[in-house]
C-alpha cells in the first residue's frame, strides 16, 4: 500500500513547483533586459502568470473541499460557494473593519465555515440526490442575498468590503505575488494532507460506504448523522479557508465573486478531474482554472469554446480524467 | 384587497411560466435522471425564434408561436442526440457537466449571433387580442389580457400534456420508461425514441414559455438563467420526475415570489421563494408530489 | 507507478499551460515601437456587454480622430481592449495583464464600480493610472493616487435629483424609489433618500429589483397601491425601459424620473411609447454640450451607425484626457498621473464634450448634472435646468 514517495519524477515536480516564481521572475528579468536593448519578446509577465496560477491553486483548494461531499459521500452539492462566501466575508470584515490579524482570522473563518456547514447539514441529513442538491443551492443563494442586501452588516452596497489588508508576518506585508503563491501552496499542501489522512482513515472508509449504499452502511453500524455532518463541516471549513485567502488576495471584494456560477464551476472541476480522488480534483481545477485565461484571445467566443471543451472532455472521459471507481 | 388580488395574478402568471419550463426539466429527469441545465437556454432560443419570425420575416404572431415551438423541439432532439445520448450509461454527474457545457455554448452562441442588447417584442406585431385594455376586477384591481392569456395557455397546455401522458401510446411508453428504463426496453419499447419525444415535448413547452416572456417582458441572451434556475427549483419542489408536481411547484414558487416581493421584501424576492422551497423539502423530503427515491449523485 | 503517471500528467499540463499562455500573448500583441498604447477595460462580453459596446465605440472614435490628426507626439495611438465581463475576479486578472504590460501607459476603465475597485490595488502597486468613465460608487477613488474618474459620484447625483424634484418640479410630495439591487442603484438611492428627506419630500416606498430579472409586476403592484406622485428609477436603462412599460401597463400614472443609468437610446426602444414624459438626469446632454458634442454625435453615428450614449461620450473624453496628459506630461506612467493630479481646479480643467473635468484630492470629479425629458420618442433637454455643482 505505501508507495515510494521520493521517486526522481516527484522530486523534479516538487522542485519545479517550489521554484516556479523564481523561473517566472527570472524570465521577466530577461525580457526586461532585452526590452531595454530594444528587443521586445512577446512573453506574459511573471505577475500575470502568477496571478493566474494563484487563482488556479485557490480553485484546487476549493475543489478539494467540495470533493468531500459529492466525491466521498456521494451527495450532490450545488451550493459550495456559500462557504467560500462565509470565509471571504468573515476574513474581509474582521480584517478591514476591526483590523484583526490574518493569522487569527484564518482559523476563525474555518470554524465559522464549519459551523455553517453543520447548520446546513442538520436539516438535510435525510435528503437524497437532487433534493439535497436544490437545498444546498437555495442555501447558498440565501447567503448571497444576505451579503448583497444587508448593508448594515457588510458596510457597503452589493457586498463591497474595501481595502482588506495583506497578512502581516512579523512586520512583513505579504502582498507580493510570490508571497501569495507560497501562501496558497502551503494552504493547499495542508489541505491535501488533511483530506488524504481523512480519506485513508476509518472516516474515509465510512464515507465511501455511505456513497456506495447508504442503507447498507447504516446497517453495518455507521452513524450516518455523525459521518455526514463531519463531511459537511470539513468541506465547509476548507471552502471558508479558500474564501479567507481570496479576500486578502483580492483586497476589494463584492458579492459578484460569489455567484451560483462559482459553485457550478468548482463542481465541473471535481467531476472533470474524477470524483472522489485528490489528484483528480487538483488536476481538474488546474485545467479549468487556467482554461478561461488561455481562451482569452477568442474574445466573445471564449465561453462558447469553454463549453465545447467541457462537452468533449466528458464525451471522451465520462468518468473524469482520474476516477475513484476506476482506480479501485 | 385589490393589491392582494393583483399580486396573486402576478404570481399565477409567473407560476404558469415556471410550470411550462419546469415540465421540461422534470420529464427529462424522470426518464434519464439528468438535470438538463441547457433547458433554460432552449427557453431563451424559443423567445429569439419568435422574435426573429415577426421582425425579420414579418410573420404573424400566431404563425411564429408554433414555428418557434417546432424549432425548439428540433433543437432539443438535436442536443440530446449530439450531447447526451453518448453519455447514457456514464456516471450521472458527467452528463450534468455536459449539460452545463451545453448551456454555456448556447448562451454564448445567442450572444454572438444577436448581441447582448435587450429586444422588446415590437408593439405592432403583438396580436390585437393581447394588447387590449386591462380587465377590471372587483375591488379596483385590474389584469391585462396578456396575463389572462398566459395563464389560460399554461393551463390548457398542462391539461393537454396530462392527457397525452395518460391517454396515448407514446405517453404510456414514457411512463413505462420513467418507471424502469431497462424493463421498458425489454418490453419492446424503443427507449431512444421515447427519450427523443420527451426532449421534443419539453423543449416545445419551454419555447411557449420563452415566447410568452418575450411578449410580456423582453428577449435577451441571459434570460434562460434566472427563470431556468427558478423553474428547476419548481420541478424539484413539486417532486422531480413528477409532471403534475412540476406544475404545482411552478405555481407555488411563482405565487411565493410575487407575494414575497409584494409584502415581505423585494430585495429577497426569489430568496423568499427558495426559503419556502427549502422548508417544504425538509418536511417532505421528496417534494410535494414526488415518490420517495434513493437516487444519488 | 500510478502516482508518477499522475505527476507527469501534472507536469505536462503545466507545460501546456505555459505554452498556451505564451501563444495567447503572441496572438494579442504585435509590436512596433512607434506607437502609444493605452488600455480600455470594460465589460465587452457578459451580461452588461451593452455598456461595454458603447465604451468601445466611444474609445474607437476618439482614437480614430487622434490618429487622423497626426497621432500622439507623432506616434500612432493603439487601444488595447481588455474584457472584464463585469465581474471583479476577471477584472483583477485583466488589471494585472494591463499593469504588467510595459507598453501600456494608462487605463481607461473599468465600468462597473466593483471592477474598478478590484483593479484599484493592482494599478496602485504597479503605478498606472486608472481613469473610469462609468464607476460612480462613493468609494472608488478613495485611498489610491492612481484612480480617477470623469463623472460624478452616486451621492452627488442622488442629491441633485432630490433637489431638482423639490425646486423645479414643485408639486411632488410622495415619492417611491425603485432601485437596482446593485452598487450603482443602491448608492444612488441612499444619496437620494437622505437629501430628499431633508427637503421634506416623503419617501413612501423603496423597492428593489435584481439586474437579471425581467418581471417587475410584483414590485410595481405594491408601489401602485401606495399611490406615489413620482417614481425614481435608480438603475440601468434596459431594466428601466421595461419597468416604465410595465408600470404604464399596470395602470401607474405617476411621474417617472430616472438617473444617468437610464440615459441611453436603448431605453427609448425598450420602453416604447411608455417612455413619454420621463425625466432623466445625466452628466451631459448632447444638445447643451456645445458644437463639439454635436460634432462628436454626428461622427459617432457615421462610424458606428448608432447614436452615442452617455458612456460613449464619457469614454471619448477619458481617452482624450489621457492623451492630453501624455502630450503635456510625458510618455510614461508617472508623468500621466502627475499631470492628471495637477488638474485640480476649473481653470486647469480638461474641456471635453461632456463639459469641464477637474479632480479633487481623491481623484473624484465635480461636474454639473443636466435633466432631459422624453418628448415624441426623443430625449430633449428639460425646460428647467439647475446647473450648480454644490
Amino acid at each position: 500500500m505505501p508507495k515510494k514517495l521520493f521517486t526522481p519524477k516527484t522530486i523534479i515536480f516538487v522542485v519545479a513547483v517550489c521554484l516556479f516564481p523564481l523561473l517566472a521572475y527570472g524570465s521577466d528579468r530577461i525580457v526586461d533586459l532585452l526590452y531595454e536593448r530594444g528587443l521586445l519578446l512577446p512573453l506574459p509577465s511573471a505577475r500575470y502568470i502568477l496571478r493566474v496560477v494563484v487563482m488556479a491553486c485557490l480553485y484546487m483548494l476549493l475543489a478539494l473541499g467540495l470533493n468531500i461531499v459529492p466525491g466521498f459521500t456521494g451527495l450532490l452539492d450545488l451550493g459550495y460557494v456559500g462557504f467560500y462566501l462565509v470565509g471571504g466575508y468573515t476574513a474581509g470584515l474582521l480584517m478591514a473593519r476591526l483590523g484583526w490579524s490574518y493569522w487569527i482570522v484564518l482559523p476563525l473563518a474555518a470554524i465559522h465555515g464549519a459551523l455553517w456547514g453543520l447548520l446546513r447539514g442538520a436539516p438535510t441529513l435525510r435528503l437524497t440526490g437532487d433534493y439535497f442538491a436544490i437545498v444546498t443551492f437555495g442555501f447558498s443563494e440565501l447567503l448571497f442575498r444576505i451579503v448583497k442586501n444587508e448593508e448594515w452588516l457588510i458596510g457597503g452596497p452589493n457586498g463591497f468590503v474595501n481595502d482588506i489588508p495583506a497578512p502581516n508576518l512579523f512586520g512583513l506585508e505579504l502582498y507580493k505575488y510570490w508571497q501569495q503563491y507560497y501562501h496558497i501552496l502551503i494552504l493547499l499542501g495542508l489541505t491535501v494532507i488533511v483530506v488524504h489522512r481523512l480519506q485513508n482513515s476509518r472516516v474515509g472508509r465510512a464515507w465511501a460506504a455511505i456513497r456506495e449504499d447508504e442503507r447498507a452502511a447504516e446497517s453495518m453500524g455507521i452513524n450516518l448523522r455523525e459521518y455526514k455532518s463531519l463531511a459537511f463541516a470539513v468541506s465547509a471549513a476548507i471552502g471558508a479557508v479558500g474564501g479567507a485567502f481570496f479576500a486578502q488576495f483580492q483586497v476589494n471584494i463584492s458579492a459578484g465573486a460569489f455567484e451560483f456560477w462559482e459553485s457550478i464551476f468548482i463542481l465541473c472541476m471535481v467531476v472533470l478531474g474524477g470524483m472522489g480522488t485528490i489528484k483528480g480534483s487538483v488536476i481538474g481545477a488546474g485545467i479549468l482554472g487556467v482554461l478561461g485565461e488561455l481562451l482569452r484571445p477568442f474574445g466573445g467566443a471564449r465561453y462558447l469554446i469553454f463549453g465545447i471543451i467541457l462537452i468533449l472532455m466528458m464525451r471522451f472521459r465520462p468518468a473524469g480524467l482520474l476516477s475513484a471507481r476506476e482506480q479501485d | 384587497m385589490a393589491q392582494f388580488l393583483e399580486q396573486i395574478i402576478n404570481g399565477l402568471v409567473l407560476g404558469g411560466i415556471y410550470a411550462l419550463i419546469a415540465v421540461g426539466y422534470t420529464m427529462v429527469y424522470g426518464i434519464i435522471q439528468l438535470i438538463n441545465f441547457a433547458h433554460g437556454e432552449i427557453f431563451m432560443f424559443g423567445a429569439y425564434f419568435a422574435f426573429l419570425c415577426v421582425t425579420t420575416f414579418g410573420l404573424s404572431f400566431w404563425v411564429a408561436l408554433p414555428l418557434s415551438m417546432g424549432m425548439c423541439a428540433l433543437m432539443g432532439m438535436l442536443i440530446d442526440f449530439v450531447a447526451y445520448r453518448p453519455l447514457r450509461d456514464a456516471p450521472r454527474l458527467s452528463a450534468l457537466i455536459t449539460a452545463i457545457g451545453m448551456s454555456l455554448v448556447l448562451q454564448n452562441l445567442a450572444r454572438l449571433i444577436w448581441g447582448a442588447r435587450w429586444r422588446k417584442f415590437p408593439a405592432d406585431a403583438t396580436p390585437t387580442l393581447l394588447t387590449g385594455n386591462a380587465i377590471p376586477l372587483p375591488g379596483g384591481a385590474q389584469v391585462s389580457f396578456l396575463d389572462v392569456f398566459i395563464i389560460l395557455l399554461a393551463v390548457g397546455l398542462m391539461i393537454g400534456l396530462n392527457r397525452l401522458i395518460h391517454l396515448t401510446k407514446i405517453g404510456k411508453a414514457m411512463r413505462a420508461c420513467a418507471q424502469n428504463r431497462i424493463a421498458a426496453s425489454l418490453m419492446g419499447i424503443d427507449t431512444n425514441r421515447v427519450i427523443t419525444v420527451t426532449f421534443a415535448i419539453g423543449s416545445a413547452l419551454g419555447a411557449v414559455a420563452g415566447v410568452m416572456v418575450g411578449l410580456r417582458e423582453v428577449t435577451e441572451p441571459a434570460m434562460g438563467y434566472y427563470k431556468g434556475v427558478a423553474a428547476f427549483a419548481a420541478a424539484v419542489l413539486g417532486g422531480i420526475g413528477n409532471i403534475t408536481g412540476a406544475m404545482l411547484g411552478g405555481v407555488v414558487l411563482g405565487v411565493a415570489e410575487a407575494l414575497g416581493a409584494g409584502y415581505i421584501s423585494s430585495e429577497y424576492r426569489l430568496a423568499i421563494a427558495y426559503i419556502i422551497m427549502i422548508l417544504v423539502i425538509i418536511f417532505r423530503p421528496s417534494g410535494l408530489l414526488g415518490k420517495s427515491t434513493a437516487t444519488r449523485a | 507507478m500510478k502516482k508518477s503517471r499522475a505527476f507527469s500528467t501534472v507536469l505536462s499540463v503545466i507545460c501546456a499551460v505555459a505554452f498556451f499562455t505564451i501563444l495567447s500573448f503572441t496572438l494579442t500583441s504585435c509590436e512596433t515601437r512607434n506607437e502609444i498604447k493605452i488600455a480600455v477595460a470594460g465589460p465587452f462580453t457578459g451580461p452588461v456587454a451593452a455598456f461595454g459596446e458603447m465604451i468601445k465605440r466611444g474609445a474607437q472614435l476618439k482614437a480614430k480622430e487622434i490618429n487622423a490628426a497626426g497621432g500622439v507626439n507623432g506616434k500612432t495611438l493603439t487601444l488595447v481592449f481588455e474584457d472584464d465581463t463585469g465581474k471583479d475576479k476577471e477584472a483583477s486578472l485583466v488589471a494585472e495583464r494591463i499593469a504588467s504590460n510595459r507598453q501600456i501607459l494608462a487605463v481607461v476603465g473599468h465600468f462597473n464600480s466593483s471592477c474598478t475597485l478590484a483593479g484599484k490595488p493592482i494599478y496602485k502597486r504597479a503605478g498606472i493610472v486608472e481613469l473610469s468613465p462609468g464607476s460612480t460608487n462613493v468609494r472608488v477613488c478613495v485611498g489610491s493616487d492612481w484612480t480617477f474618474r470623469n463623472l460624478y459620484r452616486d451621492d452627488f447625483q442622488g442629491a441633485f435629483v432630490a433637489r431638482y424634484i423639490k425646486n423645479v418640479l414643485g408639486d411632488i410630495q410622495k415619492i417611491a424609489i425603485f432601485f437596482d439591487n446593485d452598487d450603482y442603484g443602491r448608492g444612488l438611492k441612499d444619496g437620494f433618500t437622505s437629501v430628499a428627506e431633508d427637503l421634506g419630500l416623503e419617501i413612501i416606498a423603496a423597492e428593489a429589483y435584481d439586474r437579471d430579472n425581467t418581471d417587475f409586476k410584483a414590485q410595481l403592484t405594491s408601489i401602485k397601491a401606495k399611490n406615489p406622485d413620482l417614481i425614481f428609477l435608480s438603475g440601468l436603462y434596459s431594466q428601466a425601459g421595461l419597468i416604465v412599460s410595465q408600470a404604464r401597463e399596470a395602470g401607474i400614472t405617476a411621474q417617472l424620473f430616472g438617473a444617468d443609468g437610464v440615459d441611453s437610446p436603448d431605453f427609448l426602444t425598450i420602453a416604447g411609447d411608455a417612455a413619454e414624459g420621463t425625466y432623466v438626469s445625466t452628466p451631459f446632454v448632447f444638445e447643451l454640450g456645445g458644437p463639439e458634442a454635436q460634432r462628436m454625435a454626428v461622427a459617432f453615428e457615421e462610424m458606428h451607425e448608432v447614436a452615442p450614449d452617455t458612456w460613449a461620450a464619457l469614454t471619448y473624453d477619458a481617452v482624450g484626457m489621457i492623451i492630453e496628459a501624455i502630450e503635456k506630461g510625458g510618455e510614461n506612467r508617472t508623468a500621466i498621473r502627475d499631470h492628471l493630479a495637477s488638474i485640480n481646479s476649473p481653470e486647469k480643467g480638461y474641456n471635453g464634450i461632456t463639459g469641464l473635468t477637474y479632480f479633487d484630492e481623491n481623484g473624484d470629479c465635480t461636474k454639473p448634472a443636466y435633466v432631459k425629458i422624453v418628448k415624441d420618442g426623443q430625449f430633449v433637454p428639460a425646460e428647467g435646468q439647475m446647473l450648480s455643482t454644490e
